[in-house]
Order: structure tokens, then sequence, then C-alpha cells
């Protein structure tokens, strides 16, 4: 099987900053491997004149072939227009949109071999037929001949545990079941690539796990390339090599997941004194980000958000304001936090 | 990506219509309460008919029974192909399957076509069950020479169904317009009843010309081969034509659905 780790390194974006779209990941002898989705210049308007809103404005991007790639935005960010142009579901104004090779827009047919979608959850199949019997159906809707996926079909139901229901109806099973026989659904195809919007969404703590890690173990296996999106960070955490964040329609980043979280480099310190008070606590709202102040007993816990080099600074405002430390402890990034500091700048 | 050679063989039109068959039997025996419910509504409006007429008008109606059993068969085929394509596209909105069909090697129109097939096929059986009670409560006999009554009947409802993609079409691009458009099944018994009058022009609009043929095959018990060729040239080119008709609306309203980016919304 291979590891999160492994998918990690095949992908071509830059762990840096700033992601190179445009760089081609290479075969060992050198043939440049075609990205599993290129988009370029894709540019979408809803309505005319003042009452217009440009939902994507010139997102460009590609995704490599086997790699998991999140993407992220707020609200009305414009990511459900962008997977909508990228399944041809909506027409872009201007761009193009290459789905394994086959241009999207001009020969969607084509495109649909190679694609498959989960968009709405567990509402993806039809409730009043069985697991197997969805798979099948859909199978053939994704133009495959259904028995001769039938093999496929057994092991993915046995590795999202559904073998024992294959023969019940969806509208009888759980909520957790109904999302997973979504998921099973969109891989009865023969799609290497796939789309999943908020695949773990209404699903318990338990039950997300399990998806996500059923989900990471298949996509590995197969060799599948995924578009997830999800409002859960620790799904994409989990289950994505790279995110691209979009807001008010454009990208905003598109890097690793590594990259995101600052690599080794802290989000920020916890500082515990007894001296945390007065013009010290000023000096240090003026001088940094004050995420929390915990007030316990006479002592003062001040979480301050900056990374390594800012830690310096931070020892010397403590120093000039007298400031015993009791103790300080590193805060780990987390995505959330990469993701709020990116759509807010 | 897998090799090209490891993929599974492709499924075919044949395979499309099949499953899409199976689908609508397997929700016909699983939950025969819809079917069934249909059924008894159907049979008790025509009882209505016919005991009204016969407290009111009975010598009249006698005159006319045969006719108004084979016009009322034949309404009830045309509303179950009519609404088809209409209602399916809303519920699979409602049920978020819709875009699933979207994304089809076979086209989502193909797709819906074989859906509405499928749906003609189910009326067909459905339709079979009120006329065989028809025949029962008003103790007519009717011809029936199948294969002709199926053609007929086939050719007749397949110009409803080019309306009902139409306003599959209007429906994928407005929503919320499905309650107007299903008051033109209303219009059908017109159309139906249109041979008893002069068909005149009126045999180029949906179903009158199919009404005509379908009275004489199953009260003449004339068979295909027995009607003028051009009558049976008029009944093929009006399925057609509208089919066609139909078809093209859909596409056109599904394409301009995407450009609004409305596909798939409720």
């Amino acid at each position: 099987m291979t590891s999160q780790q492994e998918r990690s390194r095949s992908w071509s974006g830059a762990s840096d900053g700033e992601a190179d779209t445009t760089r081609e990941r290479r075969e060992g002898d050198g043939r440049a491997v075609e990205p599993a989705i290129t988009v370029e210049g894709l540019t979408k308007q809803f309505g005319d004149g003042d009452d217009s809103v440009t939902a994507v404005d010139d997102i460009s991007f590609t995704v490599e072939s086997g790699s998991v790639v999140g993407l992220l935005g707020p609200n009305g960010a414009g990511k459900t227009t962008t997977i909508k142009c990228l399944l041809g579901m909506i027409l872009p104004d201007a761009g193009s949109v290459q789905v394994a090779g086959v241009d999207v827009l001009a020969d969607p047919r084509a495109a649909y071999r190679h694609v498959d979608a989960m968009l709405e959850g567990a509402r993806n199949d039809y409730w009043r037929l069985t697991v197997r019997e969805n798979l099948r159906y859909f199978a053939t809707i994704g133009g495959v001949n259904p028995d001769d996926v039938a093999d496929r079909h057994d092991t993915l139901l046995e590795q999202l545990d559904l073998a024992d229901e294959a023969d019940t109806a969806v509208r009888d099973l759980s909520r957790g079941m109904k999302q997973k026989v979504s998921l099973a659904s969109v891989l009865a195809t023969d799609a290497d690539v796939v789309f999943l919007d908020e695949p773990t969404l209404g699903l318990d703590v338990e039950s997300s796990l399990t998806l996500r890690s059923e989900l990471r173990r298949i996509v590995a296996e197969r060799g599948l390339t995924a578009l997830v999106t999800s409002h859960d960070m620790d799904v994409i955490e989990d289950v994505c090599d790279r995110v691209v964040i979009v807001n008010d329609g454009e990208i905003v980043a598109d890097d690793a997941v590594d990259g995101l979280l600052g690599g080794t480099d802290p989000g920020g310190f916890r500082i515990e004194s007894p001296d945390l008070q007065g013009s010290a606590l000023a000096a240090l709202r003026d001088g940094f980000e004050v995420r929390e102040v915990q007030e316990r007993g006479d002592r003062t816990t001040v979480e301050v958000g900056t990374d390594s080099e800012g830690f310096y600074d931070l020892v010397d405002v403590l120093r000039t304001h007298g400031v015993h430390i009791s103790s300080v402890e590193t805060v780990a990034s987390d995505l959330e936090s990469a993701f709020l500091e990116v759509t807010r700048e | 990506m897998s090799d090209a050679t490891d993929r599974p063989r492709r499924a075919s039109v044949v395979d499309l219509t099949l499953a899409v068959l199976k689908r609508e039997y397997l929700i016909f025996v699983r939950y025969p309460a819809d079917a069934i419910g249909g059924i008894v509504v159907s049979t008790l409006f025509f009882a209505l008919l016919f005991y009204g007429g016969q407290a009111f008008a009975a010598q009249a109606l006698a005159d006319s029974i045969e006719g108004l059993v084979v016009g009322y068969f034949l309404w009830t085929l045309s509303v179950g192909a009519y609404s088809s394509v209409s209602n399916d596209i809303g519920s699979e909105v409602q049920w978020g399957t819709l875009e699933r069909h979207f994304m089809t090697p076979f086209g989502f129109a193909p797709v819906a076509l074989a859906k509405g097939v499928a749906k003609v096929v189910r009326s067909f059986v459905t339709s079979g069950v009120i006329l065989a009670i028809m025949l029962l409560v008003t103790g007519t006999t009717l011809q029936v020479p199948i294969v002709t009554v199926v053609i007929v009947a086939g050719l007749s409802i397949l110009s409803v169904l080019g309306l009902g993609f139409a306003a599959g079409g209007l429906s994928v691009l407005y929503k919320r317009i499905g309650s107007w458009l299903g008051l033109l099944q209303f219009v059908f018994p017109v159309l139906i009843a249109a041979p008893a009058f002069d068909l005149g022009a009126t045999r180029y609009l949906p179903l009158a010309q199919g009404s005509s043929l379908l009275q004489r095959a199953m009260l003449e018990g004339t068979r295909l081969w027995e009607f003028p060729p051009m009558e049976l040239a008029t009944l093929l080119a009006v399925a057609v034509v509208y089919v066609g008709g139909g078809y093209a609306v859909f596409h056109y309203a599904t394409r301009r659905a995407r450009r609004l980016g409305v596909l798939g919304d409720y």
C-alpha cells in the first residue's frame, strides 16, 4: 500500500510556500507524466452589469495523477462553481479544463469515462435499490459493463465493510453506511479521477475516521486521483497531499499540506508566568498576535502566534519587562489556522 | 491510471436500456403501492365517467362506450409518457442523483430518453391492467391485435414523450414550473377525441392520428398492414418530429442550464 507520504512525494508542487503548478512530473525515463486534471484560466461570471458576480476568476492549477488534492474555501468562495466547471456541469465564460487528457468542455462524454463524483453526500444513489443494485446501475451509467466489474464491486463492499448489507435497500441503512454506499457507487465505475464534495458531512467522529482511512487506502491501492472539498480541516489534513485554497473566486494558496502548516515551524508559543500582567501584557499585544490569555491563580498563560524567528523578539520583550518565565510550550500549526490566515489576507 | 488493456468492457446502449428497465421493474415490484394507487385512481375516474354517463345519457354512452374505453386507454398511456421525463427529472433532483445521470459517457439526453422509454413500458403494463378492468366494468368487447396496438399506441405516445422531453428540459431550467406543465395533460383528451370530428390538420398534432388508427384497430379489427401507407407515414412522421423536437428542446435547455449554472439546483 502506498503511504500518504509516498503519495506526497509524487506531487509536483513546491512545498516552500508557492506551488509551481506548471512544473511537470516525469517518469524515470524522463517522459513527462500528464496531469490528471489541468485547469487553465477558468473564469465564470453570473449575471450581467452591476448585478454580476464573478464566481471564478482566472483560476489555473494542475492535479498530478495519483494525488489527492483538497479544494478549500469559505462559503461563496467559488469552490462549487469550480468543481461544477471541472465536471462540465457549468459552462465557464473562459478557460479550459482537461481531465485525463480529455477536454471536458469540448468532449464531455469522453471525459466522463474517466470521472465520477460524489456531490450530494449520502444522497448520491437510489435509496430504494439495494447496495449492490446501486453499484451495478451506476457502473452502467458510468459506461462500464457491470458484469466486468462485479469482482471489483465485491472487493469494494468488503473494503467499505458493506458486504453484509449488499442486498439491503439503502434506505434501511444508517447515515454512515449510506455515505459509504455513495462512495462505493462512485468507485464502482472505471473512473480514475474522482471528485468528492464533503465526503464525511454529517458523520459522527468514528464514522468519519473510518471513512477517511478507507478512502485513503482505496485511493492509494487503485492509484486514483481525487479532488476533495470539505469544511472539516481534519479530513483534508488526513486525506490530502496538497491543498488549493480559493477565496473570492481566486486561488489564494496552493501548497502541500505540510507547506501550509509551515513545515516544522511552530504556529506559536504558550508562555506561563506570574508576571504576565499590565505593561508586559500590553507590550505583547502591541508587538505580537496574542491569541489567548488565561489566568489561573497567580499565574497567567498567554498564547502568542509567531514563528521561530519571532520567538527571539518575544523573549526580548519579556526580558525588557522583567517577566520570569515559568514554562514555554510550542503550539503546533493546524490547517484550520493556516486556512483562516490565508483567507483573511 | 489503469492500463487501457485492464479496462473492463464498455457498457453498450443495450446495457443502459436493460439497467434502466431493471431499475424500473425493481421499483415497480418492490414498491407496488405507487403503481396500484395509480391504477385505482384511474379506474375510479373511469367508473365516475361510465356510471355518471349511464345516469345522464345512457343511450349516447352505449353508442360510444367502445370509443370511450379506447380513448381512455390511450389517455392513461399518454399521461404516463408525458410525465415520465419531466417528473423523473424533478425526482432525480430531489434524490440528488441527477448529476450522476449527467456525468455519463452516454450523454444526458440519451439516458433521459432511455429512462423515459422505461417509464413508457411501465405505462403499458398499468394501462393494460386499466384496460382490462374497463372492459370488465362496461361488459364491452374489443379486439386487441397486440402487434398493431403496441405499434400504433407506441408511436402515438412517442409524440407525447417528445412533449414530455420539452417539459423536462424546461423544468431543468425553471424548477418550479412542473405543476403548470402538468396541466398540459388535460389537453390530451381533446387531441384523442379529434378523430370523432374531422381530423383535418389536427392529425399533425400529437395523439390525434394515433387515436384514429387505434380506434379502428380495436373497434374494427384493422391490422397494421391494412392501414393506408400515408396514414401510417403520418403517424410515424408525427412521432419522429415531436420526439426530435422535444429532444432538441431538452438538449438546448440543458445547455442553457449549464450556462446559467442551475443544473441540478432545486
